[in-house]
């Protein structure tokens, strides 16, 4: 079944012979939450510029909704919300002004506009500053308000570039729990984002694009499963039992009754032992050591986070980075990430 | 039809910005209305040369000043452009099914209007100062039309630089170093008998002289190159004016078409 988006050996070379996307092919199905991660330079701009129809793609294919970008580009935009990396809102209009621009841009009629409009104030919490300039606003409202214009016309498609980088955590979580609220109603979210913790918690699947590439795609379970071990902490309670060390002891019983165990590495409190489904193996490794009589004084495991998927597959550790002038530049910049 | 309504709303957000704004207006108003104060004073004395005395300079000078502002306002509009590349207003705009031409003509629309705002402040200023239109009101009407449509031609430039080169101080810089040479090599504050002989030749060829008797003539009722006053409308002067105009404009706005295309496919 073709996907909401798909793209199929998608390839952006520019003019000064940088390749940007080098034939990249995923799908994302209708309703989905997707993330689409990477570090800067990998693509994803640019991957969305072409998706949005604001830049042509040099070779393969990509369709929204079933509509080429290249063929029925006025059509695609009708359907779809984008959101620029940078906040754009008109400073010298009022918040509802932005919002009644964009419904007229497009092509929406007054009362419908005014509805709309009067909605979405609400649903961004802006009633009480909506005949205000945006000029005035504070980082975290701009930001409201800017998803609030790519909302305006009701679309299919959320295109979000960074829309949280460089907001304080409050209004970061305000801003995800409103696109959690909107996924829920059935819009489709293709988001860039360098906020690990929420796509894990919020994308049912994501890609990590680096150098124009796609490296991994698949649900963040799966890619975290993928990276193999969990850990497991174990604390003891004495440090030498019947005379011999305690971690000596426990390594015996591990080494004899479990298989999935991939690595044991001593630690303050006692071992950190590697293993898949870690989870899994809690309760046959508090029996096992209570038949050898080692007395646990804490038992923890933790899975691999999307930092780790995200280092195994681009050797980069994801960094958040605030927002500087540097990033401030307009959909003009060459390249910017 | 999306054209007239799109470009109808962008031309709505230009003037709820000027308004919100009111610096862009008054910020190429200074140079003019310091002009048509002291300059005037400053060469009275030029009087006594022009049309046999019977024009004063601050009438001679008013079209001169009115071209003057129209010149440095319309290079203010590639700077507008330039912000909302920059600011990505653009790219937000180029997202929507909004039609391409109309940000383009919303633009233009929005920054003739400002010229014309700014042309009847510095009428009503002369006016005020003893220039009276020997033309009466139609006579003005014109004026304030030839200076739309110069204003038109020269936003082109400004718009074309902007666009390609997508920085405000470019714009600014080219504006400055274009605007005072182009403007004190024409009749737009003295007549050719002051200037060089080299200089002459200069600014009858310079479309800034050409503009300026489109608009001098309606406001004097002169020819003040030929030295002949109460002459009513001299149309020879004003559809000569228009040519050149004509002609610059399609270079200017051609070229801003095709920069613009090229950003917006």
């Amino acid at each position: 079944m073709p996907g909401i988006i798909d793209v199929s050996q998608l390839v952006k070379t520019y003019g000064d012979g940088t390749k940007a996307v080098k034939g990249i092919t995923f799908s994302v199905n209708e309703g989905e939450f997707f993330g689409f991660l990477g570090p800067n330079g990998a693509g994803k701009s640019t991957t969305i510029k072409i998706l949005t129809t604001l830049l042509q793609k040099t070779s393969g294919f990509a369709s929204v909704a079933g509509l080429n970008v290249d063929s029925d580009a006025a059509k695609i935009r009708k359907i779809i919300g984008v959101q620029n990396q940078d906040t754009v809102v008109d400073e010298d209009l009022t918040g509802r002004e932005n919002l009644v621009l964009q419904g007229q841009l497009q092509q929406m009629h007054g009362p419908a506009i005014k509805e709309r409009v009067d909605d979405l104030l609400k649903i961004v919490d802006l009633v009480d500053a909506a005949d205000k300039r945006a000029g005035f606003y504070s980082g975290g409202m701009k930001k409201r308000l800017d998803l609030a214009t790519t909302l305006v016309h009701n679309p299919k498609i959320l295109f979000l570039d960074e829309p949280t980088t460089g907001l304080d955590p409050q209004s970061r979580a305000a801003i995800w729990a409103y696109l959690k609220r909107l996924n829920e109603q059935g819009i489709t979210i293709f988001i860039t984002t360098q906020y690990l913790e929420e796509v894990d918690r919020l994308c049912r699947r994501l890609a990590i694009v680096d150098l124009g590439e796609i490296v991994a795609q698949g649900t963040p379970g799966d890619l975290k499963q993928e990276i193999g071990a969990d850990s497991i902490s174990l604390g003891f309670e004495n440090s030498s039992l019947n005379g011999g060390d305690v971690r000596t002891k426990a390594r015996q019983v591990l080494e004899k009754k479990f298989d999935g165990v991939s690595n044991i590495v001593d630690s303050d409190i006692g071992l950190t032992v590697y293993a898949k489904n870690g989870s899994y193996m809690v309760p046959e490794l508090v029996r096992a050591f209570d038949e050898a009589q080692i007395r646990l004084s804490t038992i923890g495991v933790s899975s691999p986070t999307l930092d780790d998927v995200f280092l195994k597959h681009t050797g980069k550790r994801i960094r958040v980075e605030e927002v500087s002038s540097a990033n401030m530049r307009g959909m003009f910049g060459r390249r910017r990430r | 039809m999306s054209f007239f309504s799109d470009a109808t709303h962008l031309f709505v957000r230009s003037m709820k910005k000027l308004v919100r704004n009111p610096i862009l207006v008054f910020f190429s108003l200074f140079q003019p209305i310091i002009f048509l104060l002291l300059f005037t004073q400053l060469f009275s004395g030029l009087g006594r040369f022009l049309g046999a005395g019977i024009l004063s300079y601050t009438a001679f000078a008013t079209a001169g000043i009115v071209l003057q502002n129209a010149f440095s306002s319309a290079f203010q509009s590639g700077t507008a452009v330039v912000d909302d590349i920059k600011s990505g207003f653009l790219s937000k705009m180029l997202a929507t099914p909004v039609n391409r031409s109309a940000i383009l003509f919303g633009r233009l629309l929005s920054d003739v209007f400002r010229v014309v705002v700014q042309t009847v402040i510095i009428l009503v200023l002369a006016y005020a100062l003893g220039v009276y239109p020997a033309t009466g009101a139609i006579g003005y009407l014109l004026v304030i039309f030839t200076v739309a449509f110069f204003g038109l031609a020269w936003s082109g430039i400004s718009l074309a630089l902007g666009l390609k080169t997508k920085s405000a101080e470019t714009v600014f810089g080219i504006a400055g170093a274009v605007t005072f040479p182009l403007l004190f090599m024409s009749t737009a504050l003295v007549t050719a008998d002051f200037m060089p002989p080299w200089m002459q030749d200069v600014s009858t060829y310079n479309p800034v002289s050409i503009a300026v008797n489109a608009i001098r003539n309606p406001i004097t009722g002169c020819n003040v190159a030929q030295r002949v006053c109460n002459i009513g409308f001299d149309w020879n002067t004003i559809l000569q004016a228009y040519g050149v105009i004509a002609a610059i404009g399609l270079v200017t706005l051609g070229a801003t078409l095709y920069l613009f295309r090229k950003v917006v496919s």
